[in-house]
């Protein structure tokens, strides 16, 4: 406990220090990035359903025009769920006893398009989509063995979201968005089956 | 190209970002893992033969043994020959009398991989016979037990295998004697020492999840 705590310390510290150099200017005139922490819960499928925040999402564009955004995202999440034990039928002459520890891990990356309504407000919302690929691996692990089905998949994520500028003018602010996850990938490990993924969460970051 | 470098890095780094579940919260070591032929009538047979030592797989070039009168030997096959009694099967010391065979072998430090496919049936991956210095290895009977059904599987360190062969079916043409039946067992060790409470566990758990093992008593 006493490591995380300095951990934060440290790094609200090197947060608050560096903020001075980042505020007096956007990394660039006409673009953006932020940077979130990432709350995560698969629908849909009852193999690791429970909501987790092991995961980040970092994105980064250039308006190409003053209320549209083009740009690259990429984000990772993991969700964890047990499984007590219980007698697993593989086949019709394969049986397996055993508990199990659910994984799921996702990471979608790709293009992202924003609008946003407001310009240079203290509160800028916008609507935004996210197109890609996603790498997903769906994972079974037992005291013995790990099984694992890694697969590639397509990503849409519809966003609403708001950047928080206290200060418009140094364009350093918070940034929440509300997003929804589809990707394409299909998966199998021992008697589970996935056939795509669907995610609704939450993203709470930086946003320069 | 060279500018795909660092994102194709990034990539990577992304994908090794997984958190890894608290292995910690299994509260369970035991996994156990049944097979069996789908042809065969478990029904038919009332007798069964089996040794009264347990053969250790590990590197040396000779086979190795529990002893019939070592603690182990007694509670596994203690717990083996009480679960055939509950489904119907009577143990034989005659090997010609008995209809099936039981092989117990405790995986002591060789990691063995069996397969089976159409192209290459039958054996033990790395061996040339069954398990070498099992009681029905060709030595002794001139005969060798196959496997009838597709398995696959990666045995580790510290786990016990429990096999049934249809003597009763054994083939006079080819000198097989099928496999019907198999159990395995891992997570079985504790301190690097076989767990007897957790062995006769597994055994039992091997038992309940093969209903078809009954004998009509015929």
């Amino acid at each position: 406990m006493k490591k995380i705590s300095k951990i934060l310390g440290l790094s609200l510290f090197i947060s608050a220090m560096c903020l001075p150099l980042v505020s007096n200017a956007q990394l660039m005139k006409g673009g953006y990035f932020t940077a979130d922490w990432q709350f995560n819960a698969p629908v849909s499928n009852d193999y690791a359903n429970v909501a987790s925040g092991w995961g980040m999402a970092f994105e980064g564009g250039y308006y190409v025009i003053p209320n549209m955004s083009l740009g690259l995202y990429i984000s990772y999440h993991t969700n964890n769920k047990y499984i007590g034990e219980q007698v697993l039928h593989l086949s019709d002459t394969e049986s397996l006893y055993t508990d199990q520890q659910h994984s799921l891990y996702q990471v979608p990356f790709g293009i992202a398009s924003r609008w946003r309504f407001i310009l240079d407000e203290m509160f800028e919302p916008y609507i935004g989509v996210k197109l890609g690929a996603a790498y997903t691996r769906m994972e079974s692990d037992t005291q013995v063995y790990t099984y694992y089905h890694d697969r590639w998949g397509f990503n849409v994520q519809p966003e609403i979201g708001l950047n928080f500028f206290p200060m418009p003018i140094n364009r350093v602010g918070i940034h929440l968005a509300l997003y929804y996850s589809y990707s394409t990938n299909k998966s199998h490990v021992l008697t589970y089956n996935i056939d795509g993924y669907n995610n609704i969460g939450f993203r709470l970051g930086l946003s320069f | 190209m060279k500018k795909a470098i660092p994102i194709l890095l990034m990539a990577m780094a992304f994908i090794a970002c997984q958190k890894d579940p608290d292995l910690n919260e299994l509260s369970s070591d035991l996994i156990v893992y049944t097979s069996h032929d789908k042809g065969a009538n478990f029904g038919k047979y009332a007798t069964y033969a089996i040794p009264d030592s347990i053969l250790v797989l590990d590197d040396k070039s000779k086979p190795t043994y529990f002893a019939a009168n070592d603690p182990r030997t007694t509670a596994i096959l203690g717990a083996i020959n009480s679960e055939m009694k509950t489904r119907g099967y009577s143990r034989v010391y005659d090997n010609a009398d008995a209809d099936i065979g039981l092989q117990v072998s405790y995986v002591k430090d060789t990691n063995t991989i069996i397969s089976y496919a159409s192209t290459n049936p039958y054996w033990w991956y790395g061996y040339d016979y069954y398990w070498p210095g099992s009681y029905w290895n060709p030595y002794w009977w001139g005969w060798t037990p196959s496997y009838t059904y597709p398995i696959s599987y990666t045995y580790t360190i510290g786990s016990l295998i429990i096999e049934i062969i249809a003597l009763e079916d054994a083939n006079p043409s080819t000198k097989k004697i099928p496999v019907i039946w198999t159990a395995y067992m891992a997570g079985i060790l504790s301190n690097n020492q076989l767990n007897i409470n957790r062995t006769v566990t597994g055994i039992y758990q091997a038992f309940e999840q093969s209903p078809y093992l009954q004998s009509n008593g015929e």
